[in-house]
């Protein structure tokens, strides 16, 4: 037992753990403020949203798909619930639970037209990221909502036990997903549709109600940043959200996952999350300008979609590099089905491992 | 006719694939205006002669003489160059273009500016397909045509561009009785016109009036070329089938009286034209036939995976499957021809792949047990003798046997009562096919049925308690096991009785 939550938290963690690590030695060398008490608060904060959403993006990757809406969806729900809150005087402890489950109808839109309707989630969900904006438009005549009220910011800028409350949520959310993904018969579901659909349908496997509970899930962990983005600044606006899809699909792609579907780890997510934050923040810290981080930000994404295609290359680099202890480690294969994408170079480094003894 | 110089000729060609010798020192010679036809069973290795011919693979050794003088065919294209012109069993049409344009694929005729010379195409194409009497549309949208249809526009590609050796594999199988006429008609003139031939078929009675030589082929091996004119089909089918001592085959009879699957006139649109049958518990029913009559079909129809019509009774009660998910449901179990595409999970270990049929047998409480799935997996890895190894590998890198070992134990875990295995050992190697031999023992003999579809006539022989013979979508004869044998089962799927 010990040795399989072993496995199940190391599959697929080292890649990403390690660029992780490299980003933050870099920028820790490049300026001495990155360590700071202050700037590591600042970038939890910074990173919970992001690391929400891509929860959601991991999900519908896991299946296949891609989802490009959740920027709109949270412009959307910001409006919604200052809507909710300012001006229908709505308690938060109601407002917030509506949010979510709009959010999760945005998704279940999307689900819909992809599994029943079978359109490509490309093209889906790029037409609801032009749809939802529109619909973020429609209230308050397309101005933003300010001065929502003074029981958000605690939602975002408290703390708890020193530490900011978003990180709680973060890691409460992710606990979850794991949970869902590899002790849950749908999340198996997830996987199984993900790795070969016609498979999957000829072993019983509901394929398009798969689909639907990823976007549809997706489209709740959506409502979360939604009410996080709300709280952070006491407003809602048609404007917020933008481009936050591409680092949501970042941070599942920089994690490991394979566009192709099937394969990924929702725990290296986060660890994909983290590491666009830090990049981030050590250009913010380094005085490079926003356009220039966005291009950045931009060919990373490219790059790391390209190690998955790279892949077999890259394991044999590794396999001429690195000791054979350190391959042998990261190639840990999973009990469940959270296959480490390493695995795929498996055939690359066949020698250095006998069969796994057990018990 | 037969004593011209060979245009083409293959002297003592071998071919080996990993863990098959596909071809060992074939010699043939095809001279001009000679329709040479090639037989032998499924996986006999005429395609890779073929491919050989057509620059697809390179012969390990042997060689391949063109006008006499030895030639290395390094692909395709240099093959056309040199005229030979391939008519696949696949079809390698453009669906989303005009006829003409797919007949003029990759040679299209400029004007003096360099644009496309559209009318020269067209008219081209009308040409060619007048010549062979194909009433075709030649901006017709290729996809829009019937599956004959685009047969023929197939031999119209091929043999529009100049060739001196034209060879195809099974271009009749598509073709109703007047369109395979056209097609014979069409071929004997381009032989008296001085083309050779190769012509590849199942149907050895259309072989007999048309060929001028046959050549039999056997595992990869030459047993005899001759005349047509001095050979009879019981001749060529005895060829075929050879002497050899047989193969072993760890055949149990479990079967009972007892109805486990009755089947009454199932028809889809796939091509299964009323096809009535029952399976009972402990039964292998083997379906014969060519590749293409509807076996692969009707396991599908009955599997919820082609929509279909007629009454399907399991263990007594009436039912109607609307979707695979209804069959597993139901306990039928469907074990795909193509396992790797079809079948297995390469993102997953073995374990994950054998459960996923019933992950509920996992719960506990409202959460799966991995260490209760870990442990169910490792006793069927244990029970079905599979690699180890598959606890922890991705499936991806099993062998093919252990592979399909995968997905029988998927049903077997899932205790599915009816199993459909569709060509489960092709691509494994004989001591694998054993190991599968014996897994279809232990299924009957714990009560399942099992209907097996295998194009090695042996094995379904010696396997199945009755064979169904299906022909062009139909059961034309079913047959208690041992009142069969490797002759008639041929002679009856291929027409040539009757």
């Amino acid at each position: 037992m010990r040795t399989r939550v072993f496995r199940l938290l190391t599959v697929s963690i080292v890649g990403p753990l390690a660029a992780l690590t490299l980003s933050s030695l870099v920028i820790a060398l490049s300026t001495d403020r990155f360590l700071d008490v202050r700037n590591l608060q600042n970038l939890s904060l910074q990173v919970s949203i992001i690391a929400l959403i891509a929860v959601g993006s991991t999900l519908v990757i896991l299946t296949g798909g891609i989802d490009l809406s959740p920027g709109s969806q949270v412009a959307v729900l910001t409006m919604l619930l200052a809507t909710f809150v300012k001006f229908q005087h709505q308690p938060l402890s109601v407002a917030i639970p509506e949010i979510v489950l709009i959010g999760g109808g945005l998704g279940l839109v999307n689900g819909i037209l992809v599994a029943y309707g079978r359109i490509p989630s490309f093209i889906v969900t790029l037409g609801t990221l032009t749809a939802y904006k529109g619909w973020a438009f429609l209230f308050n005549n397309g101005s933003p909502i300010f001065s929502v009220s003074d029981q958000l910011e605690p939602i975002f800028y408290g703390t708890w036990l020193g530490v900011p409350r978003p990180l709680y949520y973060v890691v409460i959310l992710y606990l979850i997903a794991f949970i869902f993904l590899n002790y849950t018969i749908p999340g198996r579901a997830i996987y199984s549709v993900g790795g070969n659909e016609v498979a999957a349908r000829l072993s019983g496997i509901n394929v398009a109600r798969a689909r639907l509970l990823a976007f549809t899930l997706a489209g709740c962990t959506a409502g979360l940043a939604g009410v996080l983005m709300t709280a952070r600044l006491n407003s809602g606006s048609p404007n917020y959200g933008a481009g936050f899809e591409l680092q949501a699909i970042g941070a599942a792609v920089i994690g490991g996952a394979s566009l192709a579907g099937g394969y990924g780890n929702i725990l290296s997510t986060l660890l994909g999350a983290l590491t666009i934050v830090v990049v981030q923040n050590g250009l913010n810290l380094n005085d490079v300008p926003t356009s220039w981080q966005q291009i950045v930000l931009g060919f990373i994404i490219v790059f790391a979609v390209g190690v998955d295609s790279w892949r077999l290359q890259i394991g044999a680099l590794a396999r001429r590099v690195l000791p054979a202890a350190v391959l042998r480690w990261s190639r840990a294969a999973p009990v469940g089905q959270a296959v480490a994408p390493t695995g795929r170079s498996e055939r690359e480094v066949p020698e250095i491992t006998g069969p796994r003894k057990e018990e | 006719m037969t004593d011209a110089t060979p245009v083409w000729e293959l002297r003592n060609v071998s071919k080996a694939f990993p863990g098959v010798q596909a071809v060992a020192g074939v010699s043939l010679v095809f001279t001009p205006g000679e329709i040479h036809a090639l037989v032998g069973e499924n996986g006999s290795g005429k395609s890779t002669l073929v491919k050989m011919l057509a620059g697809v693979h390179r012969p390990d050794s042997g060689e391949i003489l063109f006008e006499g003088q030895p030639l290395l065919l390094a692909d395709p294209t240099a093959a056309r160059a040199h005229g030979v012109a391939t008519i696949y069993q696949e079809f390698s049409l453009v669906p989303t273009l005009t006829v003409a344009e797919n007949v003029f694929m990759g040679r299209l005729p400029r004007t003096a500016t360099g644009l496309v010379n559209w009318r020269m195409i067209r008219a081209q194409a009308v040409a060619v397909l007048d010549r062979l009497g194909i009433a075709v549309d030649p901006d017709a949208i290729v996809r829009s045509l019937s599956v004959a249809e685009q047969q023929l526009v197939e031999i119209a590609k091929a043999i529009s561009s100049e060739s001196n050796l034209l060879i195809m594999d099974e271009p009749t199988t598509a073709l109703a009785l007047s369109e395979t006429r056209r097609l014979h008609d069409l071929i004997r003139r381009l032989a008296e016109r001085g083309r050779s031939i190769l012509y590849i078929s199942h149907r050895l009675n259309e072989i007999v009036g048309l060929a001028h030589r046959v050549t039999v082929i056997k595992d990869g091996r030459l047993v005899g070329t001759r005349p047509a004119a001095e050979i009879s089909l019981t001749a060529i089918v005895r060829m075929m089938i050879g002497t050899d001592v047989k193969d072993h085959y760890p055949k149990e009879q479990h079967a009972s009286t007892e109805p486990l699957l009755e089947v009454r006139d199932l028809r889809t649109g796939s091509g299964v034209n009323g096809v009535s049958f029952t399976v009972h518990r402990g039964e292998v029913l083997g379906l014969g036939g060519m590749i293409g009559a509807g076996r692969t079909e009707i396991g599908r129809a009955l599997f919820g995976a082609d929509p279909a019509t007629g009454s399907m009774k399991l263990a007594g009660r009436p039912v109607r499957f609307n979707s695979p998910r209804d069959a597993v449901a139901a306990g039928v179990a469907l074990i795909p021809e193509n396992r790797k595409s079809e079948g297995l999970f390469f993102n997953f270990s073995g374990v994950p792949n054998v459960t996923v049929s019933r992950l509920g047998a996992l719960l506990r409480g409202p959460l799966l047990s991995l260490r209760r799935e870990q442990r169910l997996g490792r006793e069927q890895f244990r029970e079905l003798r599979i690699d180890p190894a598959a606890e922890w590998k991705s499936v991806r890198f099993l062998s093919g046997g252990n592979q399909q070992k995968v997905v029988i134990a998927r049903w077997l875990f899932s205790r599915a009562r009816l199993l459909i295995l569709d060509e489960p050992t092709q691509g494994i190697d004989v001591g694998a096919k054993l190991e599968v031999y014996r897994l279809i023992n232990t299924l009957t003999a714990r009560g399942l049925g099992v209907i097996l579809i295998s194009s090695d006539y042996p094995e379904l022989l010696a396997m199945s308690d009755r064979v169904a013979i299906v022909r062009e979508g139909r059961i034309i004869d079913i047959a208690q096991r041992g009142r069969l044998t490797e002759y008639s089962l041929i002679a009856a799927a291929s027409g040539t009785r009757g």
